[in-house]
């Protein structure tokens, strides 16, 4: 067995797709229709096109509990999950330049830097740097 | 204050309130990544942070999560898939990025990545090929 694939649930699929390739740099891997104007979206890093893909998964809209989820997740601030980055507040910088909004700036905890940031999608999403 | 602020700040204090430490563990990872093609070992390390062996041992491992060798490892692994990806013959790599012999260096690259070096190497050159012929078909 391999890890290959990481999900995130999305509340629009062309908004998602849109976010995570032109502010984000993702880059599409897959994109096929499925029924139901749904899609299977996968992306990849730039830097690392053989790594594992997102999965930009419409859940939210077909399954109610994964809505409640995403929303209780939403309210309390937690990310759903997070990406590596090298410069946290390189990335930051960028970020907030292209109108992405942050909940938490970047801060230091120990030995990670981590800032969170909006997915406009229903999700926070974390990114943190080794130090 | 979210309830993810709160906890991370409850963390902080309950993980990582101790400067001293965690100056001692990002300076061992800083100094690993700087000089991984290195001989490094514990001894090395440890008399640099004017530390003992096991304590850093312990340290390193309570703050990354994994030992300073493991760390090492994966960092080795890691450059020698840039340096293979961009050309470098297997035995050349395998010592650019610190290992003493090419045995255990073809070893441990099979367990990390689930392809021996030059497997691995040949499947990235037939991938940039191909890209660079897609990317002239492409402009046609």
């Amino acid at each position: 067995m391999r890890v290959t694939l990481i999900s995130i649930p999305v509340r629009d699929q062309e908004k998602a797709l849109k976010f995570y390739t032109e502010k984000l740099g993702f880059i599409i891997k897959k994109d096929a229709p499925l029924d139901g104007g749904n899609r299977w979206i996968t992306l990849v890093s730039k830097e690392a096109q053989d790594g594992p893909e997102i999965l930009l998964e419409p859940a939210p809209l077909h399954f109610e509990p994964s809505k409640v989820f995403q929303d209780a997740l939403m309210e309390a601030g937690i990310p759903y999950t997070q990406f590596d980055v090298d410069n946290v507040d390189e990335e930051y910088e960028r970020l907030t330049t292209v109108g992405v909004e942050f909940s938490v700036k970047p801060t230091t905890m120990g030995t990670v830097k981590f800032a969170v940031f909006n997915d406009t999608c229903g999700n926070n999403m974390q990114i943190v740097e080794m130090l | 204050m979210t309830f993810y602020e709160t906890q991370i700040s409850r963390i902080q204090k309950s993980c990582y309130s101790n400067e001293m430490q965690i100056a001692t563990v990002i300076a061992t990872r800083s100094f690993i990544d700087d000089n991984f093609n290195t001989d490094l070992n514990l001894d090395v390390l440890s008399h640099i942070q004017f530390v003992s062996k096991y304590h850093l041992l312990r340290l390193f491992k309570k703050y990354y999560g994994l030992t300073p060798r493991q760390y090492l490892m994966d960092k080795r692994i890691e450059k020698s898939k840039e340096n293979l990806a961009n050309g470098m013959t297997v035995t050349e790599t395998c010592f650019a990025v610190g290992f003493e012999s090419l045995g255990s260096f073809s070893t441990l690259f099979k367990t990390k990545t689930g392809k021996s070096p030059s497997a691995f190497q040949k499947q990235q050159l037939s991938r940039s090929k191909l890209s660079s012929e897609y990317g002239i078909l492409e402009k046609d």
